[in-house]
């Protein structure tokens, strides 16, 4: 019997988002259907609908022909819906066999677990897999591709396991653990399980899918058959657009200043010493994979860890910078990369939230507010950076994340900074608003201020950035200039081993 | 009724819905107090009801600021017997009223500075870090005054409680000035808009530049301030400091402070609704007393109030979240 999953017109809605928007599509048993969309596409959502961490807003899922609501990702493992995430939910401390009949242990009458039993059939689907591992070996001790396999083992397990999900689960395997894992996923499309597969890695999806649904923007756009589409098709669907247009078509500063910020042997508990310099005018790219410590090299900067060594020069004067009010003092300024856990306070308006820098400025000796100046600044600021929002009483919340990374991006030029630092500051937004965010960039690097874009989009930040810094191991790995800057180059220099300083 | 429907939708602009709610539950409480004992609605029994609500007054200033900012302190109930055993003993070692005074509220300064080094350095909970300041300043209220309680002949001490301005005690002045200037103060300094901040999300606040530790700290010594300015009034009121007093004051203020819509996980509240939660909840507990409910049953129907008010807190949060998830619909379907 060949299972079948169907989404019909879902919808789902988070404050601020629409994060899945009228999504169609059906996934049959016995072939393998890739997810493809850039990130923010609304991948993650859509998986964590269909396992039931998420509900739908309105809309049909339909699960072999019948409707679902499942409350609860338990509900649907019940039903036979399993994903496979990143990040191992399994629990270290127990045995394969333990991890793989979690909470259903074989047990006699009296609840008086058989251990024997549950280590036979574990064996039993351990040769099934064709694996070198025993059913009793502790999962802390295995490696993390193995690690994955017990997952995968654990919904194979079920005898009415009908679809399984995979997201990015080659991210952390090597080439012969990819082969291992696709000898598995082909066993189980082979006996007529859906199997939806999120990657990024187009030669991947090429190897294993039979199908790539494209999402872009929360919406299906549209089900290309996967070894007869070629790579540029997928892009261009994926994108939707050409993003070369977007940077050809920026307003670049042409003449860069003279040195503006200068940093010397900085390190902190989250990172080595690293040394760099950045110019009046100047975007300059942070590079690297997630993890490289760019993010902590920006926090030490800022006085929001407490630096362990080094020191930071401003036009060629020593700063200190104890805390980020200390580093807005001195004129550097930070907008930081989760916008949602540390970029905007959700209890407080649009208003509220521009003019928070700036309480000190906008209040008289003994504290009490100054409202028209908190009016201006308000004002000019969803003026200036095209805020769109019905008025400045609106909780911040409920605007889109585009429109609340423009808040905090107002928040700090009104401050009147120097040195701006974008820690991935088009993270979910759509591509409107990323081209909005391009312009402003420029436009700030032409006023003189020095620009600092930390960013794992390669396409963006060799299309801003005007020097390239790349991060490998919490040091710097090397530094690349505009006109020689490649996608591979910045990889290679992004995966060296250490690093080099 | 065109011209009483006008009437009526000018007092709902004046009075923001979730407090008109709060006045409507105080209007049935004295409803239903008055119709079990005539002597409950009288101007005598109000001003009572205000001499005893000034205490839990003072602390719930406290308790708005820090629950606001999300903390919490469980400390007040010994701190306020504390401090008045403290000011009572001092006069009564010769020490003028009004020295007296300041050592104590600079005492209630350096139990707060306590609270806030146990919050800020050594990272507990608020919540657990002052049930530690809780069982310790009881002790300390004890050995104190070895256990017996410090009467107080001083006169200027006693007049705390008993000078009155337009028959209105001196006390119920003094919470009712402080809770509309600590009012203002919220609502209209850089310092009130950091408590909201710092409530709504610490980091996001330290990273636009606020010092959450630092006003961690400031809230701290406000509630130690207050709280030891409400024990020196109710061992005025008492004539004694009493080291076994005020338990569970810290009970009543929170209670007060989350049915005028402070909500327990920060970030949302404001003075206004704090006063009339104070009046609701002592308009109650003296209501009790009152009708003769016995006093092991006033404990289970405080607890039932506790209750109620946090089930409204968590259904104004829904609600809010809803509405939020509802506007935010509106904002993106465009």
């Amino acid at each position: 019997m060949t299972h079948s999953v169907e989404f019909k017109n879902i919808t789902k809605y988070f404050p601020g988002v629409k994060a899945l928007d009228d999504v169609s599509f059906t996934a049959k048993g016995g072939e393998v259907l890739a997810f493809l969309g850039e990130n923010g596409a609304g991948k993650s959502t859509l998986l964590k609908t269909l396992n039931g961490d998420y509900q739908a807003t309105s809309g049909e899922y339909l699960l072999d022909g019948r409707p679902v609501h499942f409350k609860s990702p338990h509900e649907a493992i019940e039903a036979g819906v399993s994903v496979i995430y990143q990040e191992r939910q399994i629990l270290m401390e127990l045995s394969i066999a333990e991890n793989i009949f979690l909470g259903r242990m074989p047990a006699n009458r009296f609840g008086w677990i058989d251990i024997r039993e549950a280590n036979r059939r574990a064996q039993e689907i351990i040769n099934d897999f064709g694996l070198p591992v025993k059913p009793q070996t502790k999962v802390k001790d295995l490696s993390i591709a193995y690690q994955q396999m017990v997952e995968i083992m654990k919904a194979y397990s079920r005898d009415n396991l009908r679809v399984i999900c995979f997201d990015e689960p080659t991210a952390s395997l090597s080439d012969a653990e990819i082969d291992a894992l696709f000898k598995i996923i082909e066993k189980l499309r082979n006996e007529g399980k859906v199997i939806i597969y999120v990657s990024h890695r187009m030669s991947e999806i090429k190897r294993i899918a039979d199908k790539v649904a494209i999402f872009k923007d929360g919406r299906y756009v549209t089900t290309c058959d996967a070894k007869t589409t070629d790579d540029a098709q997928l892009i261009r669907l994926m994108v939707g657009r050409d993003l070369g247009d977007i940077y050809d078509n920026l307003d670049r500063d042409k003449e860069i200043g003279d040195v503006l910020l200068k940093v010397e042997n900085v390190s902190s508990d989250y990172v080595e010493p690293v040394s760099f310099t950045l110019r009046k005018g100047e975007v300059l790219g942070f590079s690297g994979l997630v993890g490289a410590g760019r993010t902590e090299v920006m926090r030490a900067i800022i006085g929001a860890d407490r630096l362990r060594s080094g020191k930071i020069y401003l036009d060629g004067k020593e700063i200190v910078s104890k805390s980020p009010h200390d580093a807005m003092s001195n004129g550097i300024v930070y907008v930081p990369e989760d916008r949602k856990t540390q970029g905007i306070l959700a209890n407080l308006d649009v208003g509220k939230n521009i003019t928070i820098s700036m309480l000190d400025r906008n209040s008289n000796k003994i504290g009490v507010l100054d409202q028209k100046k908190e009016k201006d600044i308000v004002e000019a600021g969803i003026k200036d950076f095209a805020v769109k929002t019905p008025n400045a009483e609106k909780k911040i919340v409920e605007l889109s994340g585009g429109n609340q990374q423009k808040c905090i991006v107002a928040r700090w030029m009104a401050t009147n900074p120097r040195v701006l630092i974008l820690d991935e500051p088009t993270k979910g937004i759509d591509v409107g608003a990323k081209s909005e965010f391009y312009h402003m960039i420029c436009r700030f690097a032409k006023q003189g201020l020095g620009v600092i874009l930390v960013s794992s989009e390669l396409p963006e930040i060799i299309g801003l950035s005007d020097r390239i810094i790349v991060m490998s191991n919490l040091r710097i790995a090397g530094e690349v200039m505009r006109q020689e800057a490649t996608e591979e180059k910045l990889l290679s220099l992004a995966m060296t081993e250490g690093g080099k300083n | 009724m065109p011209d009483k429907n006008n009437v009526w939708k000018k007092v709902k602009g004046l009075i923001p819905g979730d407090k008109l709610i709060l006045i409507a539950a105080l209007v049935v409480v004295v409803a239903i107090f008055s119709s079990l004992n005539s002597n409950y609605f009288s101007w005598t029994n109000f001003v009572n009801i205000l001499v005893a609500a000034s205490l839990i007054g003072l602390v719930a200033i406290g308790h708005t600021y820090l629950l606001i900012a999300g903390q919490n302190d469980l400390s007040p109930g010994s701190v306020a017997a504390f401090t008045g055993v403290l000011c009572a003993t001092l006069v009564s070692m010769g020490l003028p009223f009004v020295l007296s005074a300041l050592v104590t509220l600079l005492a209630g300064a350096v139990v707060g500075i306590f609270n806030a080094w146990m919050v800020n350095k050594i990272k507990i909970e608020a919540f657990i870090a002052t049930l530690v300041t809780q069982f310790v300043f009881r002790g300390f209220a004890y050995i104190l005054c070895d256990g017996r309680p410090v009467s107080i002949t001083d006169s200027a001490y006693l007049s705390l409680g008993s000078i009155r301005i337009l028959t209105i005690p001196l006390s119920v002045w003094i919470m009712l000035v402080l809770i509309l200037v600590f009012g203002l103060i919220l609502a209209k300094t850089k310092f009130g808009r950091s408590v909201y901040a710092i409530g709504g999300n610490k980091d996001a606040a330290r990273l636009a530049g606020l010092n959450p530790q630092r006003t961690v700290t400031i809230l701290f010594i406000l509630m130690g301030v207050v709280t030891a300015l409400g024990g020196i009034v109710f061992s005025s009121r008492m004539h004694s400091g009493q080291p076994a007093a005020n338990v569970n004051l810290e009970f009543d203020a929170i209670t007060a402070v989350v049915l005028g819509g402070v909500s327990f996980t920060g970030g949302v509240g404001n003075m206004a609704g704090t006063i009339l939660g104070v009046i609701l909840i002592q308009a109650f507990n003296t209501g009790l007393i009152m009708v003769n409910v016995p006093s092991f049953w006033q404990y289970v129907a405080r607890g039932a109030l506790l209750l109620f008010a946090l089930a409204s807190d968590y259904i104004r949060k829904t609600k809010r979240e809803k509405a939020l998830l509802e506007a935010s619909k509106k904002a993106l379907a465009s």
